[in-house]
């Protein structure tokens, strides 16, 4: 049961990272992140009963504590004081982007160091996860997509290092989050800040303000 | 001779089951919204009563007018040939017969379009014009899902596709089969015009897309749209469900007893898939219709996704 659950973790975080990048509305941005990090989660905490090391297990529950719980909600209070619900503007369009992300996955197979010529699927499977959270922050225009990209970074790097590994030393994984938890705070501060300064989220009216 | 009787029993099975696919869908919409809804087998009186009634037809209109619901409708019935319902029955099966049945659905809705057009009023049109850039899109998604199946059991017989799926445990669990349903839950849902993509039961014609082809039907040729549409529903669903979650192989050998035991498994696994695609059109709402390139790319992609992890892994 655990083993069908780990091999088709992969295979389900790359389905939600598409997921991510076919949308447009950004409670489902939101929605869906926590649903990556909630199957991380499991993940890990599978991992963990299997190998029983206690440090995997605490991992994960610090895991559930900060990326399904706190950092969704905390996300959407910010953007409950925020007027778009849906983004319009794109610099490419979705099915483009789809596109793209789809020849990353392609790249990354063939980049992924392989062991006597045998492709290893579920580390080049995750590796791509963080390629198409890449792309999705930078190809958003309001803040809210770059924050979630950043965040879906996070997750497919931790998702790899659990995969390729079997965990990184704790003291680095606390480091990670400590990390993370100030980054959002700070961002999701500074989205509210701008929110009310400039009536808009759109990072790219501030190219409006260079001399 | 033997033929003749499970093509007999195939038809049967899959033409008397299909209104019960949408009655069930209505149910379970009508619970989740507080209401009792329609009885579940409300299609069967209707498709009675439509076959009763005088069929009104336009002046303005040529043959393919009177000519299309039986194209419709025969086309969906040579399709419901070629998907068996239970492997213990075939009643015929070809290489290459997947590709036959993508196209026999194509040639099916190729008539519903020219008869959308034909009335000559706008509704019609803007119909077919919204279903051809639908299937447009759809088309590369349904044929890479259906290739990398036919990969795995090294066939495109449809019947191949369902004997190969029952020699692997669980199929779900196996991560080229999950990528490839989920691509084929999304297909499903745009080729029988369910939320998100064309809402069946709405009544402004700005936003429909079957229903506006069919406006001008009534009568008997109502009634044959309809059932074709449904008989297209149950034959998607048969090769869902008996690809992905094959139930012959827990059969025992034995008589025809084991035909009936194996029917109505069949039975409980479409009442399953029809609670579970009920259960996404509640959750969702239609989409705005440009929107549906997007969910088009990510049904590709998904089949796409799928097909490499099969390319890597053997």
């Amino acid at each position: 049961m655990t083993k069908i659950y780990l091999d088709l973790l992969p295979a389900l975080i790359l389905f939600s990272s598409f997921i991510l990048v076919s949308n447009k509305r950004i409670a489902s941005y939101i929605r869906t992140f926590r649903f990556q990090s909630l199957l991380i989660a499991v993940g890990a905490g599978v991992i963990g009963l299997e190998t029983g090391r206690i440090d995997v297990l605490l991992v994960c529950l610090l895991m559930v504590a900060l990326k399904v719980i706190y950092i969704p909600n905390l996300l959407n209070s910010t953007f409950a004081n925020v007027t778009y619900k849906v983004e319009k503007d794109f610099f490419f369009n979705i099915p483009i982007l789809i596109i793209a992300c789809c020849l990353l996955v392609v790249f990354s197979y063939l980049a992924i160091p392989t062991a006597d010529g045998i492709i290893n699927v579920q580390v080049a499977n995750l590796v791509s996860a963080v390629l198409i959270g890449l792309i999705f922050m930078i190809t958003r225009k309001k803040a809210f997509g770059q924050i979630v990209g950043f965040l879906v970074i996070e997750n497919g790097l931790f998702a790899t290092a659990m995969f390729a590994t079997q965990g990184l030393p704790f003291i680095i994984d606390l480091g990670m989050f400590i990390d993370l938890l100030t980054a959002v705070l700070v961002m999701g501060v500074l989205v509210f800040r701008i929110s009310d300064e400039f009536d808009s989220v759109d990072v790219n009216r501030l190219n409006n303000l260079k001399g | 001779m033997n033929s003749i009787f499970y093509l007999a029993i195939q038809i049967a099975a899959i033409v008397l089951v299909a209104p019960l696919v949408n009655g069930l869908i209505r149910k379970v919409k009508a619970f989740t919204q507080k209401r009792t809804g329609p009885p579940v087998l409300q299609m069967y009186f209707d498709l009675y009563k439509l076959f009763k009634k005088e069929a009104v037809v336009s002046e303005v209109t040529s043959w393919v007018y009177k000519v299309a619901p039986y194209i419709v409708f025969a086309t969906t019935l040579a399709a419901a040939m070629l998907v068996p319902v239970t492997t213990l029955l075939v009643p015929f099966g070809f290489p290459g017969d997947v590709i036959m049945l993508i196209y026999i659905f194509a040639l099916g809705r190729f008539f519903l379009a020219l008869a959308g057009l034909d009335a000559g009023s706008t509704f019609g049109g803007m119909g077919s014009s919204r279903e051809g850039m639908i299937s447009a899109l759809m088309e590369p998604a349904i044929l890479v899902s259906v290739f990398t199946v036919g990969l795995i059991s090294k066939s495109t017989s449809v019947l191949q596709m369902m004997e190969g799926s029952k020699s692997m445990g669980i199929p779900l669990s196996h991560p080229v089969y999950l990528l490839v349903f989920l691509a084929l839950l999304i297909i499903i849902i745009a080729e029988t015009a369910r939320i998100p993509v064309d809402d069946p039961s709405t009544h402004l014609e700005l936003t429909m897309v079957h229903e506006a082809m069919v406006l001008e039907y009534s009568g008997r040729h109502l009634a044959l749209m309809e059932l074709g549409a449904a008989v297209k529903q149950l034959v998607l669903i048969t090769f869902v469900v008996n690809v992905f979650l094959p139930h012959d192989q827990l059969l025992s050998m034995g008589g025809p007893g084991v035909i009936a035991i194996s029917l109505l498994i069949y039975l409980a696994k479409v009442i399953l898939f029809s609670v579970i695609m009920a259960l996404i059109e509640v959750n969702t709402v239609k989409f705005r219709f440009f929107s549906v390139p997007n969910l088009a790319a990510l049904s590709f992609i998904l089949a796409f996704l799928g097909f490499l992890n099969q390319f890597v892994l053997s």
